[in-house]
């Protein structure tokens, strides 16, 4: 091996581990940067993504005409029941939901989209549409209006990187609805089965008795999470040697998470 | 001059491959192991270049999967920026001895390498993970995880042909390297 080539693998390898010396705060505020150089990127992957969608519509001619046939008589039946209009209305409806939940919130929310999701292997995390431009900073509440996300963690100037409930890492005080002093600390498990993810209760007591369906809320505790925002509900509950164990189902679907809030304060 | 457009050309591929593997979903049927494009990327470029430009490489491969994947759990980093470039130095190191023979044109030691890097940068990551939550989790080892590692160097197996022979498409090796190679 040269020498020259040696003192470059040498040069390599220090930086490396200057790098890996850094503190945490250079370590987010060179992803953060990263992130919003990529961002441009990411939303058109984002837009990119959804005509690929489209793209999986396509069909052969012989079956766009039977389809077509099929659509005319359909047309005039869904003229005749004013299905449209229905539709309208559902959408409508599920706007003003949506729109509702945020007005009658106790939280000042600021609405984003999900980019991507599930990008890495082992961790459980998405990425938002809104950064520190619009208000979001780290160690914030991600909701949507059926409960808890997750939590912000790195924020860029237009994203942010949301560390889902479902991760090991993430840590949220709750208790058990219903059952007096069944307070404990949610978590994901290491590695989570693709739609299928559950939560663990940890440090319950022994005696506490949690039944299947159960509702598990936030406690509170901390500065990150508000109270009262619903995590999951009780699959089972395992009395163990020193404290009692639930396991939970999420409330929130990951898997067809789109839109969500992040709580940037209080009304 | 060729080598170093080739360089440049694999960092833009390499950094395009991050952000499209985030929009790739993860294959349910492999317990929803993820496709990596990146270490099949960095592993025919350090099957090809020479050694300096194999560092430049390893250095912003590294750099930008660690960017890309850092974790800041309660104040601190959970995998710290640079372990990437440890790792991609040691698998480029490796790769430039393969080099003289993937130059004579022996391209599965591509589909070898991109196999063996994918694996294995997943599971360092894992391990460093586990060693880290030992406290909290214990050591977790079940089928979800193997597949998780295993995964995406099957996924591998089948992309580095396709990603070599595109690459060799439009780098235009040729004889003229062959020679290069074998000293002419």
């Amino acid at each position: 091996m040269k020498k020259i080539n040696i003192l470059l693998a040498g040069v390599a390898v220090l930086i490396a581990i200057v790098l890996m010396l850094i503190g945490t705060g250079a370590m987010q505020s060179l992803q953060r940067a990263f992130l919003s150089f990529t961002a441009p990127f990411s939303r058109t992957g984002a837009v990119v993504q959804g005509l690929g969608a489209v793209g999986q519509g396509l069909k052969t001619l012989d079956q766009l005409e039977a389809e077509n046939k099929q659509l005319k008589t359909e047309n005039t039946e869904l003229r005749a029941t004013n299905q449209i209009l229905r539709d309208i209305e559902a959408e409508n409806a599920k706007l003003r939901t949506a729109l509702d939940y945020r007005e009658r919130s106790l939280f000042r929310l600021v609405a984003a989209q999900v980019i991507t999701r599930d990008a890495s292997t082992w961790w459980s995390t998405i990425k938002i549409n809104r950064g520190f431009e619009d208000g979001v900073e780290a160690e914030m509440s991600v909701i949507t209006d059926i409960g808890l996300v997750g939590k912000t963690m790195t924020v860029s100037k237009n994203e942010a990187i949301v560390m889902l409930v479902t991760d090991e890492n993430c840590k949220v005080g709750a208790y058990i609805e219903g059952i007096q002093g069944a307070t404990g600390i949610v978590s994901g498990r290491r590695v989570q089965e693709t739609g299928a993810a559950l939560l663990e209760m940890n440090f319950l007591e022994k005696l506490a008795k949690a039944q299947a369906g159960q509702k598990v809320y936030t406690k509170g505790v901390g500065a990150v999470f508000q109270a009262g925002l619903l995590i999951g509900t009780v699959e089972s509950f395992q009395s163990r040697e020193l404290d009692g164990q639930a396991i939970l189902a999420p409330a929130v679907d990951f898997s067809t998470l789109s839109d969500v809030f992040v709580i940037v304060g209080v009304q | 001059m060729k080598d170093v457009l080739l360089t440049a050309a694999l960092i833009v591929a390499i950094f395009a491959a991050l952000i499209v593997q985030e929009f790739l979903p993860p294959l349910g049927f492999m317990s929803g192991a993820r496709i990596y494009l990146v270490p099949v990327l960095f592993c025919y470029g350090a099957l090809i270049l020479p050694y300096p430009l194999m560092i430049v490489l390893a250095l912003v491969t590294g750099f930008m999967s660690d960017l890309a994947f850092l974790q800041v759990v309660a104040g601190s980093v959970e995998i710290p920026v640079g372990w990437s470039i440890l790792a991609y130095v040691a698998v480029g190191s490796i790769c430039q001895g393969l080099r003289p023979l993937v130059l004579q044109g022996h391209w599965e030691l591509h589909i070898l390498m991109s196999v063996l890097t994918t694996i294995t940068l997943l599971a360092l990551q894992f391990g460093m993970i586990s060693m880290r939550r030992f406290e909290q989790g214990g050591w977790v080892w079940n089928e979800t995880v193997a597949w998780r590692i295993f995964g995406p160097g099957i996924v591998a197996l089948v992309l580095a042909p396709a990603v070599y022979f595109l690459a060799t498409l439009a780098y235009g090796r040729n004889e003229e390297i062959g020679r290069t190679a074998r000293g002419y």
